[in-house]
């Protein structure tokens, strides 16, 4: 889309109070409806894939944990499972299960993240409060198992670090039963009050084709009924032995967004209750070679958000050759930008946020040089320096 | 009660002036407290409201490029005063009203109806995207909830037989509470009065997840002071008006805090119970319900006047 310079333009950040994190959106205006839109990232680029290229296999654990304080078990998930892909390693069914539960624990604590953030940019406080009172109690289970209550730094190459013992499994169910209750509440909330539905039913209403076609993943193309969940197409940890439904909805709008992200928690409670009562027994870790062999693989998981894949080459050194992330916040941008169109401008908060956008985590750094014969390889160095200048 | 007060001291100090933009602190206090139990968190400490008053006009005031700087600096005292001015004419902590005549409750209403100008000009003064936003806002909300507003405050008028405030004031003490009488008219000017206040959900004129502050966005230190202060005076008023209307009269201080407060608290559980109302539902809202009920309302009190008579 051009820009024209007769258009009235509201920009959206990158410092805005509806954003929590810096990006740019320009929606053009004619009074209150919008008539086109267009978005800039990349404020918080932070070349951790360049990074992870000079760190070992095990370090980069701990850097990968890192790109999404929300979902920092399910990267660090991805990246070991690629890695145990290349290295040929077996994991202990305890490990594989012990990482389910944590990677469902935290799409609770996401999708009751989400439910206040999106329920603030409507202007609805009350919710935000009490979905953010009540999320505290899964944040807190997440720290009785591993100590932290955002990068809990379960996973290790070849197994996990934490072992739920009964004590444990009773506090867990004892959690899970206040959080279903919680959410039955929230569901109820959110399908009965007139004002909030005024605000999110027929908002932003996107068709299964047009999911389809705009490559939209995750809650937000199973809200427009897209069965499309990594966790049943490819199962991966032990998601065969517990399997999870996938949770989709027809209506496509953000009301159906809603209702998917709380029935998708409903599941979770439900497959961590039936993993704490048939949970594997055996070792927790495995050995995994400080050399990885040369190779490539891909791996994918399902990310609160949608589907997360990783790239991981390896030359057979002590570190990878290359790490590609991808994120599923940027495959569902199109999706904003094309339904904002039409809508009025009091709904823009709601329809950006109802896609859960991470912005950190999508950021990347292309350089196109023109006339420039050959590629050109930067090094980790050069990119820190390049940085450091750049903002001095 | 009376007050056998010089007129300079009744307009600067009590029951107008600093003490009535002293209790207008503490309404905004009281409401932000409640709104904030209601919510689970803590809210602010009693003191919050004046420290926030006080910083912000010892702030320095940043002149935005664009502006035209007469209007810029006069409009929040214009607001203020406005909002100062209608203080007058109600029957402020259960003492009669400070000035009276003949149809103040028009002069009282439309006062009040200044400042909210007041703030849609402000923000239309500026070049600032939000505040042009904001300012359209504000004035298509004014559009909106001023004739339900007026028209549920003219069912005690004409009940009464008066437009006088402290007439309408004196009627509505002596008889059974309006509340009782007609309850549709209170209901409509209980929300009519959110919406003069732009409180949730009626605040998006102000949503701060769209265009930050509204039309407010480029005031900073004096003038926002001013602004704020006019609408806790507003509050106050506004809670003053139509508990003295629809509760039965204000006879005493004492009467005063309840049943403003106990108007408040019914007026902070409202503002945590909903989402915000885009803009074009707070306009439906109002041109299709509020409206026509504050109608019905009038139809009815006028035939039960003349039906009255005739029997």
């Amino acid at each position: 889309m051009t820009a024209d310079t007769n258009k009235f333009v509201i920009p959206i950040g990158p410092q805005h109070p509806a954003l929590k994190e810096p990006a740019n959106f320009e929606f053009w205006v004619d009074g209150e409806i919008v008539t086109g839109a267009s978005v800039r990232l990349g404020y918080v680029h932070r070349g951790i894939e360049k990074g992870a290229e000079v760190r070992t296999w095990t370090q980069n654990l701990y850097l990968m944990e890192r790109i999404c304080g929300i979902c920092s078990h399910v990267h660090a998930t991805a990246y070991t499972l690629g890695v145990e892909k290349l290295a040929g390693v077996e994991v202990p069914p305890r490990a594989n299960a012990i990482r389910q539960l944590m990677a469902e624990l935290e799409r609770i604590h996401s999708h009751m993240l989400w439910l206040g953030v999106a329920a603030h940019e409507g202007g609805f406080d009350t919710l935000f409060m009490y979905s953010w009172r009540d999320r505290e109690t899964v944040m807190d289970l997440l720290e009785k198992i591993s100590g932290n209550k955002v990068h809990y730094s379960a996973n290790l190459l070849g197994g996990v670090k934490f072992d739920i013992t009964p004590e444990l499994a009773t506090e867990v169910h004892k959690g899970l039963d206040f959080l279903e209750e919680r959410n039955r509440f929230y569901l109820k909330v959110v399908t009965t009050d007139e004002t909030f539905i005024g605000r999110t039913r027929d908002i932003g209403t996107m068709t299964t084709e047009k999911a389809e076609f705009l490559g939209a993943i995750g809650p937000t193309a199973r809200a427009s009924g897209v069965a499309r969940d990594i966790r049943v197409d490819a199962p991966y940890l032990t998601y065969e032995q517990f399997p999870v439904k996938v949770m989709t909805h027809t209506s496509g709008d953000l009301h159906g967004r809603f209702i998917v992200r709380i029935h998708e928690t409903f599941e979770s409670i439900r497959v961590i209750r039936e993993i704490l009562d048939h949970m594997p027994q055996g070792d927790l870790t495995t050995r995994v070679p400080r050399r990885i062999p040369a190779g490539e693989a891909v791996s994918r998981v399902e990310a609160p958000r949608g589907e997360l894949l990783y790239f991981i080459a390896s030359n057979g050194s002590e570190k990878p050759e290359r790490v590609k992330v991808r994120t599923p916040s940027l495959c569902n941008w199109s999706t904003v930008l094309s339904l904002a169109i039409g809508l009025k401008l009091a709904d823009m908060p709601m329809l950006l946020s109802g896609i859960d956008p991470c912005f950190s985590c999508n950021d990347r750094s292309i350089s196109l040089k023109r006339g420039q014969q050959g590629a050109q390889v930067w090094s980790w160095e050069k990119l820190r320096q390049y940085g450091i200048e750049y903002y001095r | 009660m009376n007050l056998p007060l010089p007129s300079i001291f009744v307009l600067l100090i009590f029951p107008g002036g600093l003490f009535l933009i002293a209790s207008g602190l503490i309404y905004q206090w009281a409401d932000r407290k409640l709104v904030a139990r209601f919510q689970n968190r803590i809210g602010p400490r009693f003191i919050q409201p004046l420290a926030d008053t006080l910083k912000l006009l010892a702030k320095e005031e940043i002149t935005p490029v664009g502006v035209h700087k007469g209007l810029f600096f006069a409009l929040p005292v214009i607001a203020l005063a406005a909002a100062l001015t209608a203080g007058l004419y109600v029957p402020l902590f259960g003492f009669q009203p400070a000035a009276s005549f003949r149809g103040d409750l028009i002069i009282a209403l439309y006062a009040l109806s200044v400042l909210t100008l007041a703030m849609g000009l402000a923000g239309a003064n500026t070049t600032s995207r939000f505040s042009l936003v904001g300012a359209t806002r504000t004035l298509t909300q004014l559009f909106s909830y001023e004739a339900p507003f007026l028209l549920s405050l003219l069912g005690p008028a004409i009940a009464a037989g008066t437009w006088q405030i402290s007439e309408i004031h004196t009627y509505a003490h002596q008889n059974l509470w309006l509340m009782i009488a007609q309850p549709i008219g209170f209901v409509v000017a209980m929300i009519g009065l959110m919406g003069k206040l732009e409180l949730p959900p009626f605040d998006a004129p102000e949503a701060e997840t769209e265009i930050v502050a509204g039309a407010m966005t480029e005031y900073s230190g004096r003038g926002f002071a001013l602004f704020r202060l006019g609408k806790d005076v507003e509050l106050v008023i506004g809670l003053t008006l139509v508990s003295a209307f629809y509760l039965g009269g204000l006879a005493n201080p004492l009467e005063f805090m309840l049943k403003t407060l106990a108007l408040l608290l019914v007026l902070a559980l409202l503002q945590t119970a909903f989402a915000r109302l885009r803009i074009d539902q707070t306009v439906g809202l109002w041109w299709r319900a509020g409206a026509l009920l504050a109608v019905v309302q009038l139809i009815a009190i006028v035939l039960g006047r003349n039906l009255g008579s005739i029997f």
